[in-house]
């Protein structure tokens, strides 16, 4: 993407007020997006997200600046920048970069640029009309399908020159039903590490009917109670419970401040022998998926906690410097525009050995969550919170009636404690987690797990 | 300034489309964060991007780059072009040479420009320093951080428009945790402005230290219905979340609950809600919108009426009124619409009045979750909160993390009371603090 001398340059530029570490990212990104609503194609809009970001390291100080003005002229002005920003670091001459070679793990078979739009226009009209056949109380079906093709390039002062690149399809559907001036959503978005043949592995009627059977169950369901109750929290999106309630406070960027209610927790028992979590950078065409992170790693797979004892952060590395701990290949960022840290990529609850009907019929009133919306979490407290956006209550150890307008709130590291339970039936479910270093696509996942007492915040 | 760019595009779209407006944006920031008195961090930015919007045939296309150069400049007209004939939208849109606006609004500070990187350092560093001084409580410190950007944007249409507008601002915002026991609390505390001067580090790290340690200590609190008051900064936050509502784009997709309410009363009498791009003291204030429209005041709702939603020139061409000049538009984004400096007016009473109301009153200071637990299309929310227990008017104590539930056109139709002490929070977004009949608590 850039020419080798030149990325030397740039290096030796930025080393040279005296740092510890230089790197120089580059990114080519080619982004598109087609809306569609009301039946209709409602926007198109596609281009080009360009430019450069260069970071040194003194001590614990991190030092960032980006442009997208990648002429040799403004690149050595970006360096010169961070170089006088840094003092008192070592003094490194004579960078040799190596170009790194590595196997992709996850390969492209139909480039998204590849595809007329009029086929994926045809694609998201079979979803509209799946689900506006459902019934007539189906009145929006909004949809988005999303394609982005990221081509970066990493060198650093230790040597290292590597480039990658990413191919992300999403598509995300909202259906709307109405009664009077009633309105209840519904949606859902898979999205993978893959060019378009993902939309061949998702039939288009069963999304769409799919939504839009749930909107009319919730416009037709009673507000949730309110209390604390055994929950069970089912697979796929549910995953984001432990992102929310640990995963954040596993990423050294809490850690490293003391911020994290896990920052002494290292080797001890977290959370009930039943559960074992893990980080996943490697897994195919996984939508957090990658096969260098933002800073030139291979990604790994990372075991956070085994049978509840906690093993490992998450580490990017500033966090390595910082913790001392081994870097895991977690270093990750939305863009040129942010300097990369310790990020989630697929993270998930392993699978045990009940099954969900164990969970279900082991509890005698309580909320069964069949899918979960999106959450956030206050790291320095542990304390989180995430919607039910489809729950139903179980009574008697049965599923009974639907209910909604739920949300569930609690502290990361006692809720852990409170899973008893762990199914077979792991799945996973793509999400865009928002942090320090941006926006970035992040799997979360897990089998149904029964919580054996959690806060419900219903209206009844 | 980019005349030449600007005229490469108009150039080149030349007969390949009926209009063209181009958007540019191009901004410097600064930003550092103080961990343990050293930077942890410090960012420099300079980056620009433009954004195309054609029509043709009636159809708007979209697309943007951000490298400059004349492969990119060509490349944007023909993906805008092509991105414009798959467009379905009968709607039509359209562009024009719009005048200025005549207020002068004061939007650049050339005293901010000035100041030395050596004493915005020292307010993060101050920021942490002071917030650990303050009480013994706090353990930490995971926010010190000062910030800053200029921002130049240029918007020309094929009808003639060409506009531009620099604007720079500052911020800074610090965060507390204290414990107490098992408990452990967060206090945020935020400054925006272009007066570099009017920054008070000792002052935020005091207020984001007793926020953080006043809510220390809770107890659990009897799931149930309460009176509620949302403190000034708190009903921003709710605001803020549920602005879409007065978008008319959302009413004619049907996702607004505000559809086929024009003029009835959907509020209680006190409500009174505008939107003014023009406030003097407005984070958000500018001379005119993404389609170069000029700036105004809005009445969104009079003494509880609806009385207009938010438009840009798409949507007001379809209802047959006037553009409120809310359009909105990054350059990687499409024209949508969005609030300006969104404000509730303030009432009379003291904030301790509403208090005072009820045998039992709820006070909520802080709340979590708004992207997930608020759906802006039902108006329901359940939400994580924090606050204190008032019983004829005095403060109990502090409660353990609870969630609050209910409805937003419920909360603005059982507004009680609202207070005296406006206040902008960090989007802009102004309110008092507001007491609400009842609202669902579980603990």
């Amino acid at each position: 993407m850039l020419d080798r001398k030149l990325i030397e340059k740039v290096i030796d530029k930025a080393l040279s007020n005296g740092a510890d570490f230089a790197e120089i990212y580059v990114e080519d990104t080619y982004n598109s997006r087609i809306s569609f609503n009301d039946s209709k194609t409602k926007q198109s809009i596609a281009g080009k997200d360009f430019g450069a970001g260069v970071r040194v390291f003194y001590g614990t100080t991190a030092i960032y600046a980006y442009t997208n003005d990648l002429s040799e002229r403004s690149l050595l002005a970006a360096a010169d920048a961070v170089s006088k920003a840094a003092k008192g670091g070592k003094i490194i001459t004579s960078i040799d970069l190596t170009k790194n070679t590595f196997t992709n793990l996850h390969p492209i078979k139909i480039p998204n640029d590849s595809v007329p739009k009029s086929e994926k226009v045809d694609y998201l009209r079979r979803i509209d009309k799946a689900a506006r056949s459902v019934s007539d109380m189906i009145t929006q079906v909004d949809m988005n399908l999303l394609g982005k093709m990221q081509k970066i390039m990493i060198a650093n002062s230790e040597g290292l020159w590597a480039e990658d690149s990413r191919t992300y399809t999403r598509v995300s559907a909202n259906a709307i039903a109405s009664k009077g001036s009633e309105k209840q959503s519904c949606s859902d978005g898979p999205g993978e590490h893959k060019g378009f043949e993902l939309l061949h592995e998702i039939d288009p009627i069963e999304l769409g009917e799919k939504i839009a059977k749930t909107a009319i169950l919730m416009l037709n369901a009673d507000y949730a109670p309110s209390g604390k109750f055994p929950v069970v929290v089912d697979n796929g999106f549910g995953g984001v419970i432990f992102h929310e309630a640990c995963g954040h406070a596993l990423e050294t960027t809490s850690v490293a401040k003391g911020a994290s209610v896990f920052a002494d927790k290292m080797g001890k028992r977290v959370a009930n022998p039943v559960l074992t979590a893990i980080d996943d950078g490697t897994t195919p065409n996984g939508w957090g998926s990658t096969n260098i992170d933002d800073e030139g790693m291979p990604t790994q797979k990372t075991v956070l906690i085994e049978n509840g004892i906690l093993k490992s952060f998450i580490v990017d590395k500033m966090g390595s410097i910082k913790t001392g701990y081994a870097r895991t290949g977690s270093g990750r960022r939305q863009s040129y525009k942010f300097a990369p840290a310790s990020r989630m990529r697929n993270t998930y609850i392993a699978a045990g050995t009940s099954k969900l009907e164990d969970l279900i019929s082991s509890v005698d009133y309580g909320i069964y969550a069949k899918k979960m919306g999106g959450g956030s979490v206050m790291p320095g407290t542990g304390n989180f919170n995430f919607a039910v956006n489809e729950g139903y209550i179980i009574r008697k150890g049965k599923i009974a009636e639907p209910v909604r307008g739920a949300s569930l709130i609690g502290n990361g590291p006692e809720s852990i404690k409170q899973i008893s339970m762990v199914a077979d039936n792991l799945k996973m479910a793509p999400g865009m987690c928002g942090s320090v270093s941006g926006s970035i696509p992040a799997n979360v996942g897990q089998p149904a797990v029964k919580i054996d007492e959690i806060i419900v915040g219903g209206r009844k | 300034m980019y005349d030449k760019e600007f005229k490469f595009i108009f150039d080149y779209a030349q007969g390949k489309v009926d209009d063209i407006e181009i958007v540019l944006s191009a901004t410097n920031s600064f930003q550092t964060r103080i961990n343990q008195q050293e930077i942890e961090s410090f960012n420099y930015s300079d980056a620009k991007g433009l954004g195309v919007r054609v029509i043709v045939e009636g159809k708007l296309g979209y697309s943007y780059t951000e490298k400059f150069d004349e492969e990119s400049f060509k490349m944007v007209v023909d993906e805008a072009v092509e991105n414009a004939k798959l467009n379905e939208d009968s709607d039509p849109a359209i562009m024009a040479d719009y005048p200025a606006v005549a207020a002068e609004l004061d939007l650049y500070s050339k005293e901010l420009d000035k100041v030395d990187v050596e004493d915005k350092i020292q307010i993060a560093k101050d920021l942490e320093k002071y917030a650990k001084a303050a009480d013994a409580r706090v353990f930490n410190v995971p926010y010190a951080v000062y910030g800053d950007t200029k921002a130049y944007s240029k918007i020309a249409n094929s009808k003639g428009l060409n506009k531009e507008e620099k604007q720079n601002s500052a911020f800074c915002y610090v965060g507390a945790l204290s414990q107490q026991n098992d408990d452990k609390r967060v206090g945020i505390e935020f400054f925006i402005g272009r007066d570099f001067n009017k920054i008070d580090p000792k002052k935020l790290a005091e207020i984001s230290v007793k926020k953080s340690t006043d809510l220390l200590g809770g107890k659990p609190v009897k799931s149930g219905k309460y009176p509620v008051v949302f403190n000034n900064e708190m009903m921003a936050t709710m605001l803020g979340t549920f602005a879409s509502v007065f978008y008319a784009d959302s009413v004619h997709q049907g996702k607004s609950l505000l559809i086929g309410k024009m003029g009835q009363k959907i509020a209680n009498e006190k409500v009174n809600i505008i939107d003014d791009a023009l406030h003097p003291e407005g984070a958000n204030s500018r001379h005119f919108d993404s389609e170069g429209y000029p700036s105004q005041k809005t009445v969104l709702i009079k003494s509880g009426k609806l009385n207009s939603y938010l438009h840009n020139t798409k949507t007001a061409l379809k209802d047959k009124v006037n553009s409120t000049g809310n359009g909105s538009r990054g350059y990687k984004g499409s024209l949508g619409i969005s609030v300006s400096n969104l404000i509730l007016e303030p009432g009379k009473n003291k904030e301790n009045e509403l208090l005072a109301t009820h045998d039992k009153v709820i006070e909520i200071v802080a709340l979590q979750g708004m992207h997930a637990g608020a759906n802006t299309i039902s108006g329901d929310f359940s939400l994580s909160a924090e606050g204190f227990l008032y019983e004829n008017g005095k403060r109990q104590h502090s409660l353990k993390q609870f969630t609050v539930s209910g409805n937003f056109l419920k909360i603005l139709q059982n507004v009680e009371m609202i207070a005296d002490n406006f206040h902008f929070n960090s989007s802009s977004i102004g309110t008092a603090s507001v007491l609400i009949r009842e609202l669902a608590i579980s603990g």
